[in-house]
């Protein structure tokens, strides 16, 4: 074990510190040069081996992956959010489907609300009963309520709707069409890790560490944009770092047009994206003691495709706020609405809790602007929400981010391809919701707004595994943090995501006069009251075991099966770079 | 489409630019600091902190007052600011847009700007990187706010910086030229602020032991003495103005006006927490680097300053010389921490903001190890920049600088709108002489825009004495705070039996009170400075 640990740290000293010694540079070239040459030979032999005439590694990739995927898509049905049946307006309303059922938040009952307005009322703006169920967040302008979020999670949704409605399971339809957006970014963040150099198999861990081992797995058993938000990114970057042609390019804009429709700060975070596929439109050649630029005309005007989701997007505008460049966030909430159908405004209760307590009312407090949202001064206290809080922070909820990081600094001084892109993208998601006035992201479990930067630092926990995984020890501490980690959103994921920040709890226990917990003990007590809300247990298997149980029993095969791959990844030769 | 350069054309640019770097740099700045004066100077921010009508009206009292001269200069603070302002601000748009005070920012904020990007060409980074810590330092926007008013915490960040980079120059050249430059710079410090003395601490201290490695015992003792002499020669003229006008060389940490007493009263009112706190005065001035530099920007510079040091590949004494570039820190907390100092940050000390600006300090500091980041990060360092841009968007999109908190709702800002209005209105255009006690009441006597001479407060000497116990005589308004014997107007005129029967209080507002003389002793009232001796 000694040897073991000197070699790591050795391994890990060999990366940061260049020796001064030429002579022991030279010894650290002539390894890395063996290191190549043993793998193209085994890379070589592998292509030899057949079994009855079909690849024999190419078998094996396709088992491995189809038992991955049946794995991923077994836990996602267990634990998906639900209630059968396909409620009306006057159902919805009733707490079964919101508080204590599948509809718990108004995030999510927006835009089920919405996808129910388009789906069976033909209609941008909602009824009463609809308003009154998607409420607080809900806008009202030109006398009719409309929805507060962007448009394009509602849409999507809709064909899981339909065929959930189908088979009698409306809710649980339009639910697991975010789930399939979490499958796929599973597999595009390990197609991702793979052409940054890392191992498949430890792509494939890196994988299910962003899907059960982050809030990713609560955020994907219900209806946020999170994962369809992740998608855009992780699938942006795939074309820009796997293909270079007209037809990238033209993909990459679709998808950066896209992703306002889905969630509005998704513009900043498709920024670099944006910005490194202009870089591709140009191509900038050196010789003959000249620089030369070539611009393609057909690639610059590839942009043009992005007209399709914008039009999209200022018609639902249009549609629903009589305004095309009018922004759902800046339009008046109704948190309330009264029996008669009238709104009870945002405004109009500050205004009166102003007046109640005697306090001035400065002129234009109201008016909303996007930009004042995200305030740099805020940094301080988002960032320490997002990593080191109880109720929100990476610390507690999913620190098997820490070896992301770790990946990501041994990446940016190995200088690896692209790192500087998935930086620029992680920095923008982090600071975005740091700036925020609200960066606990309301009552909600974890840092749902880290999602996408999880899904990035999953890629270079890859990188850090093909790294170090002749190391038993790091996979060992490694498989210890990654088992909390599952062990904690497991829990979100099959109980709730109704956990208040922890400023929000505290004013909450004062008025309630008993203990509101804000960390994930706050899920613990609700298996202790056996409570999950996934629809499985719920259908059919409650009346046999307890939420206790069910919870024990998907957490222990969420990890067994992460072990079992991470000893897969042990056992792969140095160097090798396809065992599956 | 294609377009095509030459290479040498390429090369030509960046060697011309290379070479003109620090005169663009000079237009750039320049540029940038008379707009952003000019913009607060529009928007009425520009004096707004309490204490940069004070130095105003300090400088102003030098040239025109009812016994002008260098007296006037006083105690409670440095001389350095108030004698460059005398030079322009006898004129009043000086004076009163504050001009005159923040002139001297402006040039040392451009200075400032010069002395990073050449310090990073010293420590061997790039282009790219020195641009960047130019750039961090020159569009922070506590910086940009601080240049444009007639503060001091930009010529001693200016001097203090100069300072530091002749003593990088003597670490790695050893000339005799450097360090006299270093002295030099080091002496002005001392004259702006305290802070200064500190550095010349901490320079002496550098200088201690790089040559002491280096050359022996022998001119070692060469070195300092010859370093001392410059750099401390302006606190022993400081000392001895001490001595000259008010009799005690020490006066100026111990007198009724100085920090010492201040914070004696506000120790006394339980609210100078950081004393004898080592851990909340580390946590409060870290608060204050973190809120004036913006958090962000402050993590770079923290992992670039841990970079720094243990680059191997920087001279062992050249990363020995950088920790000059710490000594506000130190200086800061050690003054926090004996009680010498006061600062109050938003949520660590109630709801308010107090001498917050004290942060800045740092900015410089982490301007430098920010372009050294970005220097060594040079795969993601498109990225980094990337990522500072977006943060300064929303900074100054929400004109996000507590120092302008500090001035406008904080405990450094005293609006006297009323006060002063009311002067305007009523006393501007009449004869007679206001009686007003300077220390307390500065910000109003700027702010009525009346001339100095028609004041009477401490620094007129025979005027006041004669005033407050003769006030019929003198003052046809008087302007004090009504039973706070922190006022010397009242505490001396309490008890006086003219001032009880003969004014009469015309106007109760937050910060004063106005007393009117009775119309029938008006005609009694002296409106010229002839004085009975």
């Amino acid at each position: 074990m000694k040897d073991t640990l000197k070699n790591f740290f050795k391994k890990v000293k060999n990366t940061f510190v260049k020796s001064d010694d030429p002579v022991a540079r030279r010894a650290q070239a002539s390894k890395r040069l063996y290191a190549k040459s043993t793998k193209s030979h085994k890379v070589h032999t592998e292509k030899k081996r057949s079994f009855f005439g079909v690849n024999s590694t190419k078998l094996l990739k396709i088992a491995g992956n189809t038992l991955v995927a049946l794995f991923v898509i077994m836990v996602l049905i267990l634990s998906i959010r639900g209630i059968a049946g396909n409620p009306s307006p006057t159902e919805l309303n009733r707490l079964i489907w919101k508080d204590n059922g599948p509809l718990e938040l108004s995030p999510e009952r927006g835009r089920y609300a919405l996808m129910y307005a388009l789906a069976e009322e033909k209609s941008f703006s909602f009824s009463p009963d609809l308003a009154r169920f998607a409420a607080p967040d809900v806008a009202f302008t030109d006398g009719k309520y409309v929805s507060l979020f962007a448009p394009a999670v509602s849409f999507l949704v809709i064909p899981g709707y339909f065929i959930g409605k189908y088979f009698g399971l409306a809710q649980v339809g339009s639910y697991a069409v975010i789930a399939l957006f979490a499958l796929a970014n599973l597999y595009l963040i390990r197609a991702i890790a793979i052409r940054i150099g890392a191992h498949p198999i430890a792509a494939t861990i890196a994988g299910v560490a962003f899907l059960f081992a982050t809030p990713a797995f609560a955020y994907a058993v219900t209806l946020y944009q999170h994962h369809i938000s992740t998608f855009l990114i992780l699938m942006g970057i795939y074309l820009l770092i796997r293909f270079n042609s007209i037809w990238s390019l033209m993909g990459i804009w679709l998808l950066c047009a896209l992703s306002i429709s889905v969630d509005y700060p998704n513009f900043f975070m498709m920024l670099p994206i944006g910005i490194a596929a202009l870089g591709k439109v140009f191509i900038a050649k050196r010789a003959e003691g000249k620089i030369t630029f070539t611009v393609p005309i057909l690639r610059v005007l590839s942009v043009a495709v992005m007209v399709i989701p914008l039009a999209f997007f200022l018609w639902f505008n249009s549609m629903s706020y009589g305004n095309p460049l009018q922004l759902s966030g800046t339009i008046e909430r109704a948190i309330e609405v009264r029996t008669d159908g009238s709104p009870i405004l945002e405004s109009e209760k500050i205004i009166a809790d102003k007046k109640a307590k005697g306090e001035e009312i400065p002129q234009g407090t109201y008016d909303k602007n996007v930009l004042n949202f995200f305030q740099s001064r805020l940094l301080l206290n988002g960032l320490y929400s997002h990593f080191v809080s109880p109720d929100r922070g990476l610390l507690a909820f999913t620190p098997v981010m820490l070896f992301g990081i770790a990946g990501m600094v041994w990446a940016i001084k190995k200088r690896v391809k692209h790192t500087s892109l998935f930086v620029a993208i992680i920095g923008f998601n982090i600071l975005l919701y740091s700036m925020w006035s609200d960066p606990y992201g309301g009552w909600a479990f974890g840092s749902r707004y880290l999602i996408p930067a999880y899904a990035l630092l999953a890629v270079f926990i890859a990188y850090l595994l093909t790294r170090l995984h002749k190391y038993s020890l790091f996979l060992l501490f490694f498989f210890m943090v990654m088992s909390y980690s599952v062990a904690v959103n497991t829990l979100g994921a099959v109980t709730t995501n109704r956990n208040p920040p922890m400023v929000e709890a505290v004013g909450l226990s004062e008025i309630t006069g008993r203990e509101e917990l804000y960390t994930y003990m706050r899920n613990v007590s609700q298996l202790n009251n056996n409570i999950s809300k996934s629809y499985v247990f719920e259908a059919y298997v409650a009346n046999k075991i307890t939420a206790w149980q069910y919870y024990i029993f998907l957490t222990s095969f969420i990890v067994i099966v992460s072990a079992f791959i991470l000893m897969t990844l042990r056992i792969v030769p140095k160097g090798e770079q396809h065992a599956l | 489409m294609q377009f095509s350069f030459d290479e040498k054309i390429v090369a030509k640019m960046k060697a011309f630019f290379e070479k003109r770097a620090k005169v663009i740099l000079f237009f750039f700045l320049s540029m940038v600091s008379i707009a952003y004066f000019l913009y607060y100077l529009s928007n009425g921010l520009g004096v707004a902190y309490n204490d940069a009508r004070s130095h105003l009206d300090i400088s102003r009292r030098v040239v025109e007052n009812l016994t002008p001269g260098f007296a006037q200069l006083g105690s409670v603070w440095l001389p350095l600011p108030h004698l460059l302002a005398t030079l322009t601000v006898w004129n009043d748009f000086m004076w009163h847009s504050g001009l005159s005070g923040a002139i001297q920012s402006m040039v040392a904020y451009v200075a400032t700007g010069i002395l990073i990007f050449s310090f990073l060409k010293i420590l061997g980074v790039g282009m790219f990187g020195r641009i960047v810590g130019v750039m961090v330092f020159a569009f922070n926007l506590n910086i940009l706010y601080m240049q444009s008013t007639a503060m001091t915490e930009l010529l001693l960040i200016g001097t203090m910086m100069a300072g530091t980079y002749q003593l990088l120059m003597w670490h790695k050249e050893e000339t005799m030229v450097r360090l006299l430059q270093a002295g030099f710079w080091v002496m002005l410090a001392t004259l702006i602020r305290y802070d200064g003395w500190f550095l010349l601490a901490f320079a002496f201290a550098l200088i201690f032991i790089h040559s002491i490695r280096k050359f022996g015992y022998k001119t070692t003792e060469g070195i300092l003495v010859l370093f001392t002499t410059l750099a401390s020669f302006g606190i022993v003229l400081w000392l001895l103005w001490n001595l000259m006008i008010f009799k005690d060389p020490l006066y100026f940490a111990f007198g009724p006006y100085s920090a010492n007493a201040q914070q004696s009263q506000l120790e006394a009112a339980g609210v100078l927490e950081t004393k004898r706190n080592l851990p909340f005065s580390l946590q409060t001035y870290i608060y204050a680097m973190i809120y004036n530099s913006g958090f962000f920007t402050f993590i770079l510079g923290i992992i670039g300053m841990a970079m720094f040091w243990f680059d191997k590949k920087i001279k062992g004494e050249m990363r020995i010389a950088a920790i000059a570039l710490m000594a506000p820190f130190f200086f800061n907390i050690v003054a926090l921490f004996l009680g010498h100092s006061v600062l109050f940050v938003q949520g660590l000390h109630g709801n308010s903001w107090f001498n917050v600006r004290y942060g800045l300090m740092m900015v410089p500091t982490i301007a430098i190890f920010v372009g050294y980041l970005v220097h060594r990060l040079k795969s993601i360092r498109i990225a980094v920049v990337a990522l500072l841009l977006f943060v300064s968007f929303f900074t100054f999109t929400n004109t996000d600088a507590v120092t302008i908190d500090d001035a406008v709702v904080g405990a450094s800002g005293k609006n006297v709108q009323e006060v002063s209005g009311w002067l305007m209105d009523n006393a501007k255009d009449k004869e007679g002489y206001v009686l007003i006690s300077a220390a307390s009441h500065d910000a109003i006597i700027f702010s009525s825009q009346m001339q100095m001479k028609r004041f009477i407060h401490e620094g007129t000497g025979e005027y006041w004495d004669q005033a407050l116990t003769n006030p019929t005589k003198w003052a046809r308004w008087i302007i004090l705070r009504t039973n706070d014997q922190n006022d010397s107007t009242f505490r001396e005129l309490q008890d006086n039996k003219q001032f009880k029967n003969n004014y009469t209080k015309v106007k109760t507002l937050p910060f004063a009170d106005i007393y009117e003389i009775k119309p029938e002793f008006v005609k009694d009232l002296r409106t010229q400075p002839t004085l009975e001796l």
